[in-house]
């Protein structure tokens, strides 16, 4: 027990011998502090990025809606963009066919996407279009934050109605409300029904900036570009009752659509059928990547940093080796002198570490209200940039500190 | 009379300078008892100073045996030997060795932190010694608010700070004026008076004869070895 207040006392005296050592040659300290501070500091904000994209990610996905299936006709290219020669067909029928003969199916809804063009009397603005029936709100967890969404009599008289997201009726209707107002999309009239429920923006990409029409009224009054069938949809999301449906349903899709596209055994399907657990995953995993590039990044600097540490306690050390010596000669042990400089290299790194990370807080808090994205910076991450900074004092200062006790003392002591 | 506070016996330190082995210390046998005050006189490259190392511990012998307070250092390891550093012998150095930039107390202080002294012990021995030496106003000055004559006697009350057995002087009078030398070989002799060994290097002959015992060195062996005839006093101020 003495022995070990004995050793504790002993750091605060190495803590107390450091400060003096690095306050005598202030400026030189403040500047290897400088190159921890900003490793420590690139490296916590590069975690909070990171985060961020993670969380704006997953609320991403969150809108997209859960247990969904969501069905394409183009071939499964993998990672790579579809291929739009390798453009197969998806049709109204198709997912009427899934609704009736896949298991655990609760809705379908298929869509058709255009880019369209809305005019009001001296405003205009482009957006993309859903041609959608009731299902899609159902599947896709969208309401009417204002007026109605889309109802079935709508799709039957394909009525010239919209439900327009935030974004096109603030463009369009910066001061009133825009339900009951009329817009001409693509130059024909339609009668504004409702208001999208704000689903916000992740990672730049805006959720209101759309607007939903009956899909029937899409196809007879805006498709721009010919189809190859009358009821061919660009998309159907297909929604289950529970996450096991949806597993076993994904293959099932794939089955009833080779046999009604009558696709050869050993080719490709000439459709995708990809569900939000797998797009959670994947994007799961590109955020991943995306991080662990910034943190590689940023721990380049930190490893700078670590170099300027160990530049300085060379100098240190090849300086004070009279000290050293002397200290040798009063009775310090070779481990006296290591813990020493040890805790100097310590003391540098855990002020760089401190400041750094003080910055990073500052700057992430910046950042998310500058640039809406969100950086959180947890206690975790704080914990690591502390853990860090002592792993970088203790690898980097550990050489010059070994350096230092290996020496002899009368070769010290005879130093200039 | 108990055993001997050193004794030597066929010491050698061998170093080789530009392929060729230089004999420093060249078998010295001898033996220093409690009490003693001895001046180790020679002139540079006599191999004094290689034999005040390594009676100091602070070098590692060639061959031949020390025995310091009976221990044998040769089985001893650098932390054992940081150990006797510490707490039997005292180094007084020609240039003072004073950490610069610190108190007089805080570097009186320091061989106590190796000793795994607490800090309010610490002081208080520090600043006793320092009170011992006429320094009691000088305790929060720095080395250089102190004048080379009060810098040594910091520098004699940080040797003294552990209690060792054996002062070790390496030219203390060296970067000192005739009168402050005057007053250091006072110290070191009032301090004799009071029990403790001390161990002088030195090339000036009349500091020598403060000495009771005067040891001349020359390449590498001693080649007298007798009691100082007409020995000096000084009076401590």
């Amino acid at each position: 027990m003495k022995d070990l207040l004995a050793s504790f006392a002993g750091w605060g005296v190495n803590v107390a011998i450091a400060l003096t050592a690095l306050r005598t040659n202030l400026m030189r300290s403040i500047l290897t502090t400088l190159g921890v501070m900003i490793g420590v500091f690139s490296v916590i904000l590069a975690v909070a990025v990171g985060n961020g994209a993670q969380v704006s990610v997953s609320q991403q996905i969150a809108t997209l809606g859960s247990n969904m299936a969501i069905v394409v006709p183009q071939p499964d290219s993998g990672s790579g963009p579809p291929r739009s020669s390798d453009r197969g067909r998806l049709t109204e029928r198709d997912g009427q066919a899934i609704l009736r003969e896949v298991s655990g199916v609760s809705a379908v809804a298929p869509q058709i996407r255009s880019s369209v063009q809305i005019v009001t009397p001296g405003r205009s603005a482009t957006t993309q279009a859903t041609g959608a029936t009731p299902e899609y709100g159902i599947v896709s967890n969208i309401t009417a934050s204002e007026g109605r969404f889309l109802t079935q009599s709508d799709i039957g008289s394909a009525a010239r109605v919209a439900v327009i997201g935030e974004t096109v009726a603030n463009k369009l209707f910066p001061d009133t409300s825009p339900v009951g107002e009329t817009i001409r999309i693509n130059r024909a009239p339609f009668t504004v029904i409702g208001l999208l429920e704000s689903k916000g923006s992740n990672l730049g990409n805006d959720n209101d900036d759309q607007i939903v029409v009956p899909i029937t009224t899409l196809r007879q009054r805006l498709l721009t570009t010919a189809t190859q069938g009358p009821d061919d949809v660009t998309l159907i999301f297909v929604g289950f009752e529970d996450e096991d449906a949806l597993l076993s349903g994904q293959k099932e899709i794939e089955r009833l659509l080779r046999d009604r596209y009558r696709v050869a055994k050993g080719k490709i399907n000439p459709f995708t059928v990809r569900t939000t657990t797998e797009i959670a995953e994947t994007t799961g995993e590109v955020t991943q990547i995306f991080q662990a590039v910034l943190v590689a990044i940023a721990s380049i600097s930190l490893l700078v940093g670590g170099i300027g540490i160990m530049n300085i306690m060379l100098v240190s050390v090849t300086e004070r080796t009279r000290e050293i010596g002397l200290r040798m000669a009063l009775g310090a042990k070779r481990s006296d002198i290591r813990n020493q400089f040890l805790v100097e290299a310590a003391v540098l790194c855990v002020i760089g570490g401190a400041i750094g990370l003080s910055l990073a807080i500052l700057a992430a808090s910046i950042f998310e209200r500058i640039a809406e994205f969100p950086a959180p910076i947890g206690l975790d991450t704080a914990i690591m940039a502390v853990a860090f900074s002592a792993i970088i004092g203790l690898v980097f200062g550990g050489y010059p500190a070994i350096r230092a006790s290996r020496l002899s003392p009368i070769e010290a002591l005879r130093s200039e | 009379m108990t055993t001997p506070l050193l004794e030597t016996h066929d010491l050698v330190k061998d170093y080789a300078i530009g392929g060729e082995i230089v004999h420093a210390v060249n078998n010295v046998s001898l033996s220093i008892s409690r009490g003693e005050f001895v001046a180790i006189m020679g002139a540079s490259g006599s191999g004094k100073s290689t034999f005040m190392n390594m009676i100091g511990c602070l070098d590692i012998p060639t061959s031949g045996t020390l025995l310091l307070d009976g221990i044998d250092t040769k089985s001893l390891d650098s932390d054992a030997l940081a150990e006797i550093r510490n707490r039997k012998i005292g180094f007084v150095f020609q240039q003072f060795n004073l950490l610069a930039r610190t108190s007089a107390l805080d570097n009186v202080a320091v061989p106590l932190i190796y000793a795994g002294i607490g800090y309010a012990e610490r002081r208080r021995r520090a600043q006793d010694k320092l009170e011992a030496m006429g320094l009691a106003n000088r305790l929060q000055n720095t080395p250089a608010k102190l004048s080379g004559g009060q810098q040594q006697r910091v520098a004699i009350a940080r040797a003294l700070v552990t209690d060792p057995l054996m002062l070790l002087a390496d030219e203390p009078t060296g970067a000192l004026d005739t009168q402050t030398s005057l007053d250091i070989m006072g110290i070191f002799q009032k301090l004799n008076d009071d029990g403790i060994t001390v161990v002088l290097v030195t090339h000036e002959p009349d500091i020598a004869e403060y000495a009771a015992r005067r040891i001349v060195f020359r390449d590498g062996q001693v080649i007298e070895d007798a009691a100082v005839k007409s020995r000096r006093r000084a009076s401590a101020t």
